[in-house]
């Protein structure tokens, strides 16, 4: 995060998808504007359908957006190539799925160092970073399990650690609790606020209102556009224990 | 009424939701029910034809002929020997050279009645029968001078008009013509350095004219000789009656020559096609199998899953097994009636250019019991196919059956290790082969047996190449196996590349979601697409080594034992030719999986997500 | 503080005044910090007073609160008994939200949407600091749970502001 603080690392610009045509048109994306800046936490709520995950395809580039622009460290990325898209991917930006998406048949650590394989590091240098952080988000006895032997909350916590195998610019995040019980959600939010006191810029799309808590900004999405945007740093006005008929 | 109406309705619901896959699953029981049908038809074209000729043609039990050494008296003692019930001629006989398409053949003119024999009287193919000034000839012959009926052929210096063409029982067709000339006849290539005696008839096809032609062209009453055709009361006393009669002429014996003898020389040649055919067929089987075994095997993943849907909602097994059955039954009579037309229609194609030469008077035909094993041995997939996934879903309980999603992967620990030290493309490659072991196996085994089938045919080709200019075969006859061998390459080539397609295509399938997974996380849709191919291409490779050796090498000695051959007379492919063979099928492969690999690389990340 | 609340927690055992604030520290976690300690003299007292504790004075400091032994009587018993046998339970109020919503839109006041955006605002701090404080306590503990509580009401009411948002644009749509 060598970027001055306030250099917007994602930059978005009337960003447009629509599906179908005629009759038929769904404008999934209808003019976003955003900045993430390096090391914030951005949320996105919205109730289901409202674009959300079309918007975060249209960050990660595995989708290509119908207008407006997009721009990652001030290069435009709406109109790259399919392949330099995946070069993109690679390297710039990472994703957390809601349904986890680790591979059946790999390991934890298997999964973890994948993206640093298909990045061409060398196969000694890929374990060496998925051991460490497995060890880092506290899964170092689970690297040689495979997914199915893992609980929910231990499979998106691999998740995450392969999204930060190649030290992305942005994380980006779709309902990453989206399956998992209270207590495994509480592990991934502990997750997320260490990545974040660490400087991760992250951007989680999400329903569940504790994640979107977690944020610096949370934007409210209505029909493809952000509506309401929340500042959440800030100290509360009310103490804890009203909230609990401890006090008045 | 209800109940199937309903079966039949769930059974074309799911055929027509996986479009693509009931296709191949089509195609593959097709080639598979094609290849049994021609077998069977090639089969008894073999043994059959000469048979019904023999019929049409009161074909005779002994054929006795004057040869050089006896005279026309000893013929007419055989009409009235103890044993024979009926006769025809003695026919006179010269030999004679003719003139057809501009090119000259040595040939045996027998002179004939315009009336019809009571034996051997040849069956017309095109035609009428011989009149003065009008010639008929031999079918086989004919086809290979390329004449046929109203053309001019020249006889002993004079024009004759060809009025027909017919088969015959008395002997065996073009070029196995049996020698009933006094002058002799040599059959097959001639060396160079053989010097033949005069007069001798080189390869000899037979005509008819009538009596009276054929004695108006004979240069000296010598130069004749004679054949009597004479059937038996008992045709299998046949041998004792040549043993019995041929006597003693001079020192030498009286030519006679049964009807066995005739069948066995007429149908050598189609028994070397048969066998050809048969070792194809068995290849096809084989293919066809390993292609059926991956779709019927992904398919019954899948259907385990669809039992526990249609338990949940309250079918019972019974039902459950009926709209399985129904599905692949559909398919598979389908399949049945295409490969049994196509079959039946292509077998032609095999036997017609023999057909002459068998003495056939028609292609033999599609029996309703050949038509039975066909669809029987369709029916059967279907119904292996069904039983494993009904049983499997009634035994199981309807939740498990539901949370049966697709077969998991599998995981091979040490491939995944290997890979990582590999480019990205054969990373992704080696990880989906190691997925499924077993389709590895079988795409293996497919390619191995297709490049075995390759390497038989190049011994072949360059075994019938070397026989041109020898002894064994006459060049009409290189001419019909090789259209045999060609047949056979078209067919085995088809079901290996629709196999090659298949495997392909259920790959892709089941690595959707992997595929964009590794996509998502940094790769290129190339990159993606490069690792589907090359799952194919590198077992492919390892097939094409195997079916080389010892694939090759062991069917080449099957064919050798079960023929009876000499492998010594075999030249063996020489390394050149075998690395070109195996990058060939390399190469082919490459291109045949391209496609459905490109398809599946290029499908947008979020689509299967 | 409910009076039975702290007759409760001295069911156990007779306890001085300090141990029982410790025991209801470690039950309440952070939220026990701001427990205000008088409060529950004061409580204490006036449950003395009604006869439902008695007093074990101490030997050494007989006058100071905390030194005093807290003991069950037997009405205090019966008390802490039916209490627990209660099916109270706390009222969130809703209907002063769902009120000053319509009024501000009858009379003109104020736009209920931005009402309800400011409140949302509101309850997302809380429920951030509510969050923070859970993650910062070992999972399991007693003050984990209750956190957890809150948590979920937060995230019931920000549910129900989402349904009043979605009401109140229709009925803007409308008119
Ligand atoms: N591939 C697609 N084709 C057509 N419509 C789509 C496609 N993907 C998403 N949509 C539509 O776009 C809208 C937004 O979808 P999505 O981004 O998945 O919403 P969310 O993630 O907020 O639930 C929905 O109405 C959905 O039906
Ligand atoms: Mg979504």
């Amino acid at each position: 995060m060598s970027e001055a603080p306030d250099t917007p690392v994602l930059r978005a610009r009337g960003l447009r998808k629509e599906y179908g045509k005629g009759e038929g048109l769904i404008r999934a994306v209808d003019g976003v504007d955003l900045d993430v800046v390096a090391g914030e936490t951005v949320a996105i709520m919205g109730p289901s359908g409202c674009g959300k995950s079309t918007l975060l395809h249209l960050f990660g580039g595995l989708d290509r957006p119908s207008g407006g622009e997009l721009l990652l460290n001030d290069r435009r990325i709406d109109n790259l190539s399919e392949k330099a898209l995946a070069r993109m991917r690679r390297t710039d930006v990472s994703y957390v799925f809601q349904s986890f998406h680790l591979m059946d048949e790999l390991t934890a650590v298997e999964n973890v160092e994948l993206p640093a394989l298909l990045a061409g590091r060398s196969p000694r240098a890929a374990r060496r970073r998925a051991e460490q952080l497995l060890d880092q988000l506290g899964l170092a006895g689970r690297a040689r399990f495979l997914p199915s032997a893992l609980s929910g909350g231990q499979r998106q916590r691999v998740a995450v650690a392969r999204a930060l195998s190649n030290e992305p610019l942005v994380v980006l995040a779709d309902e990453p609790t989206g399956n998992l019980d209270s207590a495994a959600t509480l592990d991934v939010l502990r997750l997320f606020e260490e990545l974040h006191e660490y400087g991760q810029t992250l951007v989680i799309v999400t329903h569940d209102a504790r994640i979107a808590a977690t944020a610096d900004r949370m934007f409210s999405m209505r029909d493809g556009a952000l509506v309401d945007e929340t500042r959440l740093t800030g100290g509360t006005t009310g103490k804890l224990g009203a909230l609990v008929g401890l006090e008045d | 009424m209800g109940r199937i109406l309903l079966v039949l309705r769930l059974a074309l619901r799911d055929l027509r939701r996986r479009r693509t896959e009931a296709a191949l699953l089509l195609i593959a029981i097709l080639a598979a029910t094609m290849t049994l049908t021609l077998g069977l038809v090639v089969r008894d074209a073999a043994s059959d034809p000469y048979e019904s000729t023999r019929a049409a043609t009161k074909g005779p039990d002994v054929v006795a002929g004057t040869g050089g050494f006896a005279d026309l008296a000893d013929l007419e003692k055989l009409a009235t020997a103890s044993g024979v019930t009926e006769h025809s001629g003695p026919y006179p006989v010269i030999a004679g050279k003719i003139e057809a398409s501009g090119r000259m053949s040595d040939v045996q003119v027998e002179g004939r009645d315009t009336a019809i024999a009571s034996v051997d009287q040849p069956e017309l193919t095109q035609g009428s029968w011989v009149s003065d000034g009008g010639v008929v000839i031999e079918a086989a012959f004919a086809s290979s001078l390329d004449v046929s009926v109203t053309d001019s052929v020249m006889l002993g210096g004079r024009s004759f008009k060809v009025v027909g063409l017919a088969v015959t029982a008395a002997m065996p067709p073009y070029p196995g013509t049996s020698c009933i000339v006094s002058v002799g006849c040599v059959h097959g290539a001639i060396p160079t350095d053989l010097n033949l005696p005069p007069g001798f008839l080189h390869n000899p096809g037979l005509v008819w004219l009538t009596q009276a032609d054929v004695r108006s062209l004979a240069p000296a009453q010598g130069s004749m000789s004679y054949v009597i055709n004479l059937k038996l009361a008992d045709p299998d006393e046949a041998e004792a009656f040549v043993d019995a009669n041929s006597g003693d002429h001079g020192g030498t014996m009286m030519p006679m020559q049964t009807w066995q003898s005739i069948l066995a020389d007429a149908t050598e040649l189609a028994r070397d096609s048969q066998i050809l055919l048969l070792i194809g067929a068995w290849l096809l089987g084989l293919l066809a199998v390993a292609s059926l075994s991956v779709l019927v095997g992904g398919r019954m993943a899948d259907q385990t899953r669809r039992v526990g849907l249609l338990k949940a909602v309250g079918g019972t097994p019974g039902l459950v097994a009926a709209v399985l059955l129904a599905e692949y039954l559909l398919v598979a009579v389908v399949a049945a009636a295409a490969g049994l037309a196509i079959g039946a229609l292509t077998a032609p194609l095999l036997t017609e250019s023999s057909a002459g030469l068998v003495g056939s008077a028609g292609t033999p035909s599609l029996t309703w019991s050949k038509v039975a094993l066909v669809t029987a041995v369709a029916l059967g997939v279907a119904v292996v196919a069904t039983a494993v996934p009904a049983v499997r879903g009634a035994r199981f309980s309807t939740i498990s059956a539901l949370a049966d999603a697709a077969r998991p992967p599998r995981r091979t620990g040490w491939l995944v290790a290997l890979s990582t030290r590999l480019p990205v493309p054969l990373l992704l490659a080696l990880r989906v082969a190691a997925r499924r072991p077993r389709r590895v196996v079988l795409g293996v085994v497919s390619i191995a047996v297709t490049v075995g089938g390759i390497y038989v045919l190049l011994v072949l080709n360059t075994f019938l190449s070397e026989q041109s200019g020898l002894r064994a075969y006459s060049e009409a006859q290189v001419t019909v196996l090789r259209h045999v061998l060609l047949v056979w390459t078209v067919i085995l080539l088809s079901l290996a590349a629709v196999n090659a397609i298949v495997v392909t295509w259920a790959t892709v399938l089941d690595n959707r979601h992997a595929s964009a997974l590794a996509r998502a996380l940094g790769a290129t849709p190339l990159e993606v697409s490069a690792a589907m191919a090359a799952a194919q291409v590198l077992p492919a490779l390892l097939g094409a080594v195997l079916g080389v050796f010892p694939g090759g090498y062991l069917l080449f000695a099957a064919i050798i034992t079960i023929t009876d051959g000499d492998s010594n007379k075999a030249t063996l492919p020489g390394p050149w030719q075998l690395i070109t063979l195996i990058l060939a099928t390399v190469l082919a492969v490459a291109t045949l999986t391209a496609v459905p690999a490109h398809l599946g690389g290029r499908r947008p990340v979020t689509e299967a997500l | 503080m409910q009076q039975e609340v702290i007759l409760a927690m001295l069911a156990k055992e007779a306890s001085h005044g300090y141990e029982l604030r410790a025991r209801l520290r470690d039950a309440l976690g952070p939220l026990g910090e701001a427990m205000n300690a008088g409060q529950v003299y004061v409580t204490l007292t006036r449950l003395e007073k009604a006869g439902l504790l008695a007093v074990e004075r101490s030997a050494d400091d007989a006058d100071r609160s905390d030194r005093k032994v807290y003991t069950l009587t037997p009405n205090g018993q019966q008390r802490v008994t039916e209490w627990i046998a209660e099916v109270s339970w706390p009222k969130p109020d809703l209907a002063e939200f769902h009120l000053k919503l319509i009024a501000a839109a009858s009379a003109g006041l104020a736009d209920p949407l931005t009402i309800v955006d400011t409140q949302r605002r509101e309850l997302l701090r809380r429920l951030r600091d509510a969050q923070r404080a859970a993650m910062a306590e070992p999972s399991r503990s007693n003050a984990a749970l209750l956190l957890e509580g809150i948590v979920l009401r937060l995230q019931a009411d920000l549910r129900w502001l989402e349904a009043c948002e979605k009401n109140w644009t229709h009925r803007r749509r409308i008119s």
